[in-house]
């Protein structure tokens, strides 16, 4: 925006000749609410809402001058954030400027994107929906939605699919994602919901990091363990992060071993009686099974697979068994796995075998990934029904029916096809028209040749997005533009379930409609507008219907209003309508659980080593993550010109005794090839940071997509893929072209 | 409210520490004002550093700056053997030297220390974009912004700390690991062995003010992680030329004025108004080399402290005196002398001689700068004066090929000269330990093998063989176009085979390599 706007002022004589240094564009002032700073980006009103990348969910004020978005501040009121951002937040208004902003729907006509009115947008969309439904049934339309739409978006757009469309074939970018932390709580507690809480962080006095690397993903966050000076910091990973290198003692696990790991640790704490039998006996079901099914991982074993010594084992199982509280976090390390459910369960079994749960400073701990992953998480209709009601209890589907005033019947009886379920059965042609929303599968899907034999298979293919072109909607029939962050109001839940207000601040760019207007425009046009969204007209209309349906629900949001949020600022869920926002609120606290007998499971989680070993030609496990200068597919990050500075392209790990045996060096370009495709001309950098015999890759880069080469494997249960390892060879580049 | 965390209104931008903090409250900004013989400085952590990078975003921000310009910058340090690894980050703006390398070297003093504060303050409207800060400072803290056609670097948001506000780096670091202290500068000065780190050029150069904290325990094989990505520098073109042909004009002068003298000379009127024309030339083009060239007439302000400002004064005074020359060998004396005396010509050959030679002298102590280790030396002078050497005589002589053969001798003892100072610079370069030193020998082996190789052979044929062996005016000609061409791609390469002093820089965070 302004850099574009100087560059262009350069030509002029005056600058050529030195008369004009363009000292008017980078003149200072002061005003009250900035300080002292660069005049232009002094804005004339800030806009108060919730930072749009992850579920930290930081407080942040939008700067607007001219109706432009021209500065982000973090909101210094805001309980999460406590005055800071981290880089991507700081520059969040450049991505709402951003030259590739979709600006026009666009209909594919004679192989061409062409701009059509929104009205022939959605006729034609809904037209060709219903064709394609009624010609192979409901359930051929398939629907992939995201973890970046406000809550109201997504509590509308799940009644508008199944209840509109009448397909239940509709799941979010979330299964990539968290899913298998939701499949993990949902098995132990009976329910969803992370019981813990940021705060825990700070007051517990053993934190264990299990494949988390906050540093680069959650930067905040670290301000809370920086605030706990007398804990000890336990990071298990295989690579030495950022988060690693702080650590008082650093697991540095094989690749996949955490959940034997885990096992061991409880082996260990059970066999030295450092676990909670008065809890145990009260609030779980399972210790014989377990204890007995926990012999197996003696610590020999457990050494033999974590590569770990079982004295390291010893010592962590006594450091987390001895806490007064304990806090155990994880991310995409244990995710990203076929087998991450089963380790979410185990890392529940450590906390609920010493009752380190429910209480300050302990919880098990799931950090979320998308801003809103956790609103489609409570609200969305994709797993199950909003409320963490389930779709096979009788009881859930009376109350929800009741609560909508339809039938039951018009229920869904089950879930439908998970993510990776409707991009086999695009394969198979049993879906035949697929919208995503605000996701872009062709940077993220892991195996891509299978998506692009599945979305080559479509009739038809709708994407809506902010942005446009992007490798998603390049692909798409067509392309509908939404407005993104910033310009558009609801509300974000972050991973401590607090519920924090997303104002509008701008106007989205040229005919871009928010998503919940689209979402009621396609409604309309589908004539179920009235009888699933009467009356509404805005947001606020849909947060009000969800109050009322979460009412009693372990995701109470009855108390929280509009009015609530603006006054009070972020509140945490539960809160019942008439209670007062509690300081720090935690779940299970009562040690009563979302089970039909009110006790938590312990549950037998057998490790198994990962699927794609390395060997025979691919001699590497290839481990994928993030930089902390970019965010997801690098759609919003790559038009933020200091981050592309900062981080403008991939890189590949390797540890330089593999390097020398193979005769590479830094900064060379390399192929990465696994069985199923290729990356190359790569940046290789040499690093002891990677385990010999592992390699690492960033995932955000389109131009050399790490998921050209990854696997299609997912866990069982959350259907999550598993991104983190697969076997590959590194050569030089152009060597085998 | 009750909540423990309280942050200071109104802006919210100054952190305060928080209550429930056991550790002792964190100053990230002064709380008592400078007392005399005291300044501002920055600490960096780098313990507490997570390579965020929230400062330089900030940074950018707070200063409108384009993405390219990064007035705070952070660097990564990397060393160990997995699992055992360390990587530790360097976070830094400008260290506001005591000794500020980029204000001593300032031709129009558009650099301040600011006697308040100790902040070195830049003035872009003083400045005239000649970029010589940028080659002075070991930090690589001044940063040429070519939008703007000045320079611009951090300047501690002094504006900000007199408002009682924090720095912007300050106020975003997630970590509270960069705040503003106060220095005592006697103190300072006497042991500064702090402002030292890995990653870091010595504060040796010019007194580091920043004091940074290092990790216990460091390994000792932590350093810089981009040491294997060195990139050829940006080779000023207007001043290779500049540098070059008043050289050429330098020594043709010189040889002019003894041919003159010693009255050896035939016809020198046309070599004289040639080398005249082209140190005229050369001097106007020097001023494309400046981002504001209308401004060029500033560069004198600084000759109490400036080379820069040095060498424009001699050079100008060699192009006045070389035109009083000249002038008295076309017109003859003026009529106030005795008719067809040659002292005033002969004087103002001498003068000519004199201000070249001070030019010369000049122009390299441009280039002896710290910050630049490969330029660092005498093989800078003893490159400029060969080529002054080698081309001034062989231009007189190619003008007129009728001077005496010492003329022709003389260039190519210049070539000679410049063969033995090549070849010594290089032997040098390559020996050393010096990670600059070394990459520089690297760039001429390496990436700049096939020029640094041509230039050599230019040098041997076309400034040694083909004059001893030629008579023929053609290839006279032929010879000399070759050496000046030779000599160009000479200084291109002293100017894009630098590599020079910086503080570590990340691994991806630049172009990059080929």
């Amino acid at each position: 925006m302004y850099e574009n706007e100087s560059r262009m002022k350069t030509m002029n004589w005056k600058r050529l000749i030195g008369l004009d240094n363009l000292a008017e564009d980078y003149k200072f002032a002061r005003s009250e609410s900035t300080g002292y700073t660069s005049a232009q980006k002094i804005p004339d009103r800030w806009v108060g809402t919730t930072c749009g990348y992850c579920s930290v969910g930081c407080g942040i004020e939008i700067g607007v001058k001219d109706g432009r978005a021209v500065s982000s501040r973090p909101l210094a009121s805001h309980p999460v954030n406590r005055g800071k951002l981290c880089p991507k937040g700081l520059s969040e208004h450049y991505t709402i400027g951003a030259e590739n902003r979709a600006k026009y729907p666009l209909l594919r006509k004679n192989g061409k994107l062409e701009r059509v009115t929104w009205q022939e947008a959605l006729t034609t969309m809904v037209e060709r929906f219903r064709k394609t439904q009624s010609t192979y049934g409901p359930a051929s339309l398939g629907v992939i939605s995201t973890g970046q739409l406000v809550t109201e978006e997504f509590y509308t757009l799940g009644k508008l699919v199944q209840l509109g469309f009448g397909t239940n074939n509709y799941d979010g970018n979330t299964t990539l994602c968290m899913a298998t932390a939701v499949s993990g709580y949902k098995l132990s507690f009976g329910s969803d919901g992370p019981p813990g809480n940021y705060e825990d962080m700070e007051r517990a006095d053993v934190v264990m990091l299990i494949g988390a690397n906050l540093a680069d993903n959650h930067p905040i966050l670290c301000q809370y363990l920086e605030a706990n000076r007398n804990k000890t910091l336990i990071v298990a990973d295989p690579r030495v992060t950022k988060t690693a290198m702080m650590a008082d003692l650093h697991l540095p696990l094989k690749p996949r071993s955490d959940l034997a790991l885990i096992n061991g640790i409880a082996h260990i704490l059970i066999h030295f009686n450092l676990i909670d039998r008065d809890y145990i006996e009260k609030h779980t079901t399972g210790f014989a099974e377990l204890e007995k099914f926990l012999e197996g991982y003696t610590p020999e074993r457990v050494s033999q697979i974590t590569g770990l010594s079982q004295e390291v084992i010893f010592k962590t199982a006594f450091l987390y068994g001895r806490a007064k509280a304990a806090f155990v976090g994880w991310t995409m390390g244990v995710n990203h796995s076929t087998i991450g459910t089963a380790t979410v369960n185990a890392i529940c079994n450590l906390a609920l075998l010493t009752g380190q749960i429910g209480r300050a400073g302990a919880a098990p701990f799931s950090i979320t990934g998308q801003c809103n992953a956790m609103g489609t998480r409570e609200v969305g209709f994709t797993s199950g029904m909003p409320g963490y009601r389930k779709f096979d209890d009788p009881a859930d589907r009376a109350e929800f029916a009741g609560l909508l005033g339809i039938e039951e019947s018009s229920l869904p009886a089950k879930r439908g096809l998970a993510y990776p379920d409707i991009i086999e059965a695009a394969v198979a042609k049993k879906i035949r028209a697929l919208w995503i929303i605000g996701t872009n599968p062709l940077v993220s899907w892991p195996n891509q040749g299978v998506l692009r034999h599945a979305l080559s298979n479509l009739d038809f293919l709708v994407v809506q997005d902010g942005y446009h072109p992007t490798p998603t909607t390049e692909l798409a029939d067509l392309v509908l533009p939404a407005g993104i962050w910033g310009e558009k109001e609801g509300t974000y839940t972050n991973s401590e379930r607090r519920v924090s207000k997303v104002n509008k601040a701008v106007e989205p760019p040229g005919e871009a409609r928010t998503d919940f207007d689209i979402f009621l425009g396609i409604a309309e046009q589908l004539g179920c507008r009235d009888s699933l969204f009467p009356g509404w007209t805005g947001p606020e209309d849909a947060f009000n219907e969800w109050r009322r349906v979460s009412r009693g629900r372990l995701c109470d949001y009855s108390g929280i209003s509009y009015d609530l949020l603006a006054r009070e600022g972020a509140v945490q869920w539960p809160l019942t309508e008439g209670e007062v926002p509690k300081q720090a609120s935690r779940l299970y606290s009562d040690g009563i659980f979302k089970t039909a007998d009110g006790k938590a499971k312990l549950i037998c989680a057998d490790w198994a080593p990962f699927p794609e070993q390395a060997g025979n030609g691919y001699p590497f496990v290839l481990n994928t993550g993030r930089t902390v200068e970019h965010w997801h597919t690098r759609t919003k990050t790559r038009e933020v010109p200091i981050l592309e500075r900062l981080s403008p392209r991939a890189w590949l790990e390797m540890n330089p005794r593999d390097a020398k045996r193979l005769g590479l060096r830094s900064h060379e370009a390399v192929d990465v090839v696994s069985r199923r495709g290729a990356v190359r001309g790569i940046e290789l950098r040499l690093t002891e940071i990677t385990a010999p015999g592992q390699v690492f890759m960033p995932f955000h880069f389109h131009e050399t997509n790490v998921n050209e080469v990854t696997q299609s494997a997912f866990d069982p249960i959350s259907r999550e893929p598993n991104y983190k390892q697969c076997a590959v060879r590194v050569e030089r580049s152009g060597v085998h072209a | 409210m009750d909540s423990p965390l309280l942050y200071s209104a109104p802006s919210g931008l100054v952190q305060i520490a928080r209550a429930d903090d056991k550790s002792a409250p964190r100053e990230l900004i002064p709380s008592r004002p400078l007392e005399a013989g005291e300044q501002y400085r920055f600490h960096f952590d780098m313990t507490k550093c997570i390579g965020c990078k929230c400062c330089v975003v900030a940074c950018n921000e707070q200063n409108g700056n384009p993405a390219d310009l990064n007035w705070r910058r952070v660097g990564e340090v990397e060393g160990g053997y997995y699992p055992l690894t360390q990587r530790h980050y360097l976070s830094m703006g400008c260290n506001h030297c005591i000794e500020p390398s980029c204000l001593i070297g300032c031709p129009v003093e558009a650099y301040t220390k600011d006697p308040a504060t100790g902040v070195v303050v830049h003035s872009a409207e003083a400045c005239i974009g000649c970029q010589y800060c940028t080659w002075n400072c070991s930090y690589g803290v001044p940063q040429y912004n070519p939008a703007r056609g000045v320079v611009g670097k951090c300047d501690m948001c002094h504006n900000r700390l007199s408002d009682n506000m924090a720095p912007a780096c300050v106020n975003a670091c997630p970590e509270g690991a960069i705040a503003i202290e106060i220095v005592n500068i006697a103190d300072w000065r006497r042991d500064y062995l702090s402002a030292n780190a890995p990653g870091l050029p010595s504060a040796d150069d010019s007194i580091s003010t920043t004091r940074v904290t290092l990790p216990e325990n460091l390994v000792p094989d932590l350093g810089r992680v981009d040491t294997n990505r060195v990139e050829p520098e940006h080779p000023h073109w207007p001043l290779v030329f500049m540098l070059v042909v008043t050289q050429l004009c330098v020594g043709a002068f010189i040889a002019l004025w003894l041919l003159d003298a010693v009255g050896a000379g035939t016809d020198l009127k046309i070599a004289a108004l040639a080398s005249l024309a082209l140190a005229g030339m050369s001097l106007g083009a020097s001023t494309m080399h400046l981002g504001r060239p209308i401004h060029a007439w500033r560069a004198m302000r600084g000759l109490r402290r400036s080379w820069l400002s040095r060498e424009v004064l001699t050079l100008s005074m060699f192009a006045g005196a070389a035109g009083v020359f000249a002038g008295l060998l076309f017109f003859g004396s003026p009529g106030f002398f005795a008719p067809g005396s040659s002292v005033p010509r002969l004087a103002a050959g001498l003068a000519t001689a004199l201000a070249g030679l001070a030019g010369i002298t000049c122009s390299a102590r441009i280039y002896i700068v710290r910050a630049r280790p490969a330029w660092f030396s005498s093989y800078t002078v003893a490159e400029f004066f060969s080529t002054a050497l080698l081309l001034g005589p062989a231009f007189v002589h190619m003008l007129d090929p009728r001077v005496p053969s010492a003329v022709l001798y003389a260039s190519v003892a210049g070539g000679a000269a410049q063969l033995i100072a090549q070849a010594g610079k290089f032997l040098w370069l390559s020996q050393s330990e010096v990670f600059e030193l070394r990459s520089s020998s690297l760039l001429l082996a390496g990436k700049l093998r096939a020029l640094f190789v041509t230039r050599l052979a230019i040098l041997v044929a076309a400034g040694i063989v083909i004059p001893m062996a030629a008579t023929a005016p053609l290839l006279v000609s032929a010879a000399f176009a070759a050496a000046f061409a030779g000599e160009l791609l000479g200084r291109y390469l002293f100017f894009v085979s630098v590599v020079p002093k910086n503080i570590a820089a990340g691994f991806s965070s630049a172009r990059r390599a080929a």
